[in-house]
């Protein structure tokens, strides 16, 4: 297992929620490893794991067992105060609800992580345009969240993820709340990402976003069931079938 | 009938979900409210405690005191016991001015010489012990409480020694420390208690050389008429004449001190319920909205929903007022006659102090519950359920300001900048706080010369009687600051929570961006130690105003209590900060998508 070039690497993973007769085991004696780059999508039914797993991956829970590694330290016995100090370097989160702050503009939502890491108001300025000009939404720099379609704030969130160049980018069910159009709209956000070599771990129902993955994982009551490399170095046929290549 | 069973329903099932909350504005309510009842019915209870005493006491309508100065006072108090009016008489009798000591504290006193066997006006009543006899003397008993003497005990005046033989009360003298009424030669008074002695031992007293009044107590045939029968009265000799509603009006003055601490305080009172009332109901609103939106979903008409939602707050303002009056009524016999001069009980709030103090109770649940009522109204159905509603406003300037700031204060002025109404609240609830202990703290650096007190001094070994109003005010005093202090902690304690529990996504999604658990408790330290800076600053000034005159100001402690508060907000919001800010952010977030 080469642990140096993982972007990311659990094993034996196990989470269990509730406790005694209660006891429900969502992620069940997981090992994985995510290589720099790769875009890794995970699918499964409601109540697989999935959303779990990719909590684990960023530090947002604690494992019952087992270790979670990212950009070769191990992170699960670290302490919240360090945990978030990692995240704020190495993990961008992109969610189903899109997680916007309400009160703040498109531009500002992006510049907030900057800030948080202790960026200077006018590189978070500067950076928050140049990944608003990369998702398309250079005009939207100053509306409301409430004043954006779905797509629109799912692309602004995107870009908040991308605000501090983060190792990993997790996204749970990013078009879940989303149409047909504004599916694409992501999905060519992705790709893109994963031209550049971003590495990208996406939880998804999704077919059409799971196509632009290298790689899919399945997943079912907790544990892996499929490990597939999808072939070809685009969006795999699948991508080319619903029209993201060429 | 069918409608009130489902509004009360509603009302008790939601009750028993936030007992905490309903208990908050219960007590907030109660304190507001006995203030305000005891500030109101102080007048009215002294006027009363009065009037029993002198019923019991048969108290003259008028005294007439006449220095004896060495012309011959006689023929003026015929003339005043035959004057066309009088039906009956005391006296005259002497009033020697005197010195008491007893347990190594001294007073000045006036000794009044009276019969063994009293007559029909003025008829001290024995509360304890029994009347007078020779060698024996009789204290009044807000005199002995204040000494701390008893029957049995011996006290010297003017250098003899007389046992306590009873303890009495009249109503033929102001309440302690006020019954001298003149002072010797006819001079102003420096207050002091009261004794009986007998005319023989009496005449003994005054044969040392002291300074004698002669005393007559006069019953009209009008006792409402007391004024102008002395306005009728054209003698030469100098005489000063109490009439019996200037002795009531002078048991008032024990608390004309009283009354503005509790009248104000009840104000101030009010006003911190007020606030933590709205913070409560403000952190409720989306809850409560989507309660609205659920019970119109289900066919509630608006007015059901105004009735549930109102409805709740009324009912535990209503109850609240109704334990603050029995508590007030509890309290008043203590408050109202702080001296043990007087006797008999004060009848309770009348009904304009009922009146008074279920408007304040209405006033607070209406100020605090009708703005989240109404918004739970008038929101369309599908919102309500869906949440959406109540957007904070976007405030850009405030926003580039923060991008400034180190993460915690970005953090708190972001969340102030959400809700900057209950920023507000919070400044004033803490100027309150500040305005209560500029005053507690002014009011006991005051120089105060306590009533009864020798101009010499006492001498070695024995000290000066207490100063019995500004000991009963600064108790009083006291007992609101804290009370104001208790209201407000609660407040912060509220507003804090309630702004960790609306602001809970956005610290999540904070915290998935890399803000520490450390930084989010410190942005909603910051957003409520933010506003209470200027309050502390405007309380200050503002606590001077209501004082009013200060002859003595305390400087450094009021600038060290005005950092106390600053420090105690920082600590006060530091658990429930600490707390939210650790609520795990998977949970959090999870909560808000569903």
């Amino acid at each position: 297992m080469n642990v140096v070039n993982a972007a990311v690497r659990v094993h034996g993973l196990v989470k269990n929620h509730g406790r005694g007769q209660g006891r429900v085991r969502a992620v069940d004696e997981v090992d994985l490893e995510v290589p720099e780059g790769q875009t890794l999508a995970v699918m499964g039914p409601s109540g697989c794991g999935k959303s779990t797993l990719l909590h684990l991956l960023g530090g947002l829970e604690r494992p019952s067992e087992g270790e979670v590694w990212l950009a070769g330290r191990r992170i699960d016995t670290l302490s919240e105060r360090a945990l978030a100090r990692l995240r704020r370097r190495s993990v961008g989160f992109v969610f189903q609800a899109f997680h916007l702050v309400e009160e703040l503009s498109a531009a500002e939502n992006v510049e907030l992580p900057a800030l948080l890491a202790g960026r200077s108001r006018r590189e978070a300025r500067r950076r928050a345009s140049l990944l608003l000009e990369r998702v398309g939404l250079t005009g939207r720099a100053r509306h409301l969240p409430s004043q954006l379609s779905g797509g629109q704030r799912q692309r602004i969130a995107i870009a908040r993820a991308l605000a501090n160049e983060p190792l990993v980018v997790l996204a749970d069910e990013p078009t879940g709340n989303l149409d047909t159009t504004a599916t694409l709209d992501v999905l060519r956000i992705f790709e893109d990402l994963r031209s550049a070599g971003q590495t990208l771990v996406i939880v998804t129902h999704d077919e059409r976003v799971a196509a632009t993955a290298d790689r899919l994982i399945s997943m079912r009551d907790g544990m892996f069931v499929d490990d597939t490399r999808l072939a070809g170095t685009g969006t795999g046929w699948l991508g080319g079938l619903i029209g993201l290549e060429g | 009938m069918g409608r009130i069973v489902l509004v009360v329903r509603l009302v008790l099932a939601d009750v028993r979900r936030h007992k905490a909350q309903a208990v908050m504005l219960l007590v907030a309510v109660i304190a507001a409210t006995a203030t305000m009842a005891l500030g109101l019915s102080l007048g009215g209870a002294s006027q009363t405690l009065y009037e029993q005493t002198r019923e019991a006491t048969a108290g003259p309508d008028v005294v007439a005191l006449v220095p004896d100065l060495g012309s011959p006072v006689a023929p003026v108090m015929t003339l005043l016991a035959e004057a066309p009016g009088v039906v009956a008489h005391n006296g005259p009798y002497r009033v020697v001015y005197a010195t008491l000591t007893a347990h190594r504290v001294a007073s000045l006193v006036v000794v009044h010489g009276v019969a063994e066997k009293p007559g029909v006006v003025n008829r001290p009543l024995v509360t304890s012990g029994h009347w007078v006899r020779a060698g024996g003397a009789v204290l009044e008993r807000g005199f002995a409480t204040a000494l701390g003497a008893r029957v049995g005990d011996h006290v010297t005046i003017s250098g003899r020694s007389y046992p306590v033989v009873g303890i009495a009360v009249t109503a033929a003298t102001s309440i302690f420390p006020w019954a001298p009424g003149i002072g010797p030669y006819g001079g102003p008074s420096d207050g002091g208690g009261l004794v009986w002695l007998t005319r023989e031992d009496t005449r003994a007293l005054a044969s040392q050389g002291l300074p004698v009044t002669m005393a007559l107590d006069l019953k009209l045939r009008d006792p409402d008429a007391a004024q102008t029968f002395i306005e009728a009265q054209h003698i030469a000799t100098r005489v000063s004449f109490r009439t019996w509603q200037f002795m009531a009006d002078q048991d008032t003055v024990m608390l004309r001190t009283t009354q503005p601490i509790l009248v104000i305080g009840s104000w101030l009172l009010s006003f911190l319920a007020i606030t933590g009332v709205a913070a409560l109901a403000a952190g409720r609103a989306a809850e409560q909205t989507r309660r609205a939106g659920l019970l119109k979903a289900v066919g509630a008409t608006p007015g059901l929903i105004a009735a549930v939602l109102l409805t709740e707050y009324l009912a535990l303002a209503l109850l609240g007022d109704a334990l603050g009056l029995a508590l007030a009524r509890l309290a008043e016999p203590a408050i109202a006659s702080p001296t043990a001069s007087r006797i008999g009980g004060v009848g309770g709030p009348t009904g304009t102090v009922i009146v008074a103090t279920t408007t304040l109770a209405v006033a607070v649940a209406v100020l605090s519950a009708l703005r989240p009522t109404l918004r739970a109204v008038r929101t369309a159905t599908v919102s309500a359920l869906a949440g959406t509603t109540r957007r904070p406003r976007h405030r850009p300037w405030l926003t580039a300001l923060s991008a400034l700031l180190p993460t915690p204060l970005l953090l708190g002025v972001r969340l102030i900048a959400r809700r900057p109404g209950r920023a507000v609240l919070h400044a004033c609830s803490t100027a309150v706080t500040l305005i209560a202990i500029t005053n507690l703290l002014t009011y006991y650096a005051e120089p105060r010369w306590g009533f009864a007190q020798h101009r010499g001094g006492w001498g070695p070994g024995l000290s000066g009687l207490p100063d019995m109003r500004a000991d009963h005010d600064s108790r009083l005093l006291l007992a609101v600051t804290i009370a104001l202090i208790a209201l407000a902690t609660v407040n912060t304690l509220t507003l804090t929570w309630t702004t960790a529990m609306e602001a809970r996504a956005n610290m999540a999604i904070a915290r998935t961006l890399g803000a520490t658990p450390a930084q989010i408790s410190a942005g909603l330290s910051v957003a409520q130690l933010l506003p209470a800076l200027p309050g502390a600053v405007a309380g200050v000034p503002l606590g001077i105003l209501f004082y009013g005159q200060i002859i003595t100001f305390p400087l450094f402690w009021i600038a060290a209590a005005a950092l106390a508060i600053l420090l105690a907000t920082t600590a006060l919001t530091a658990v429930p900060a600490r707390w939210a800010a650790r609520r795990p952010v998977a949970q959090t977030l999870s909560a808000e998508t569903g």
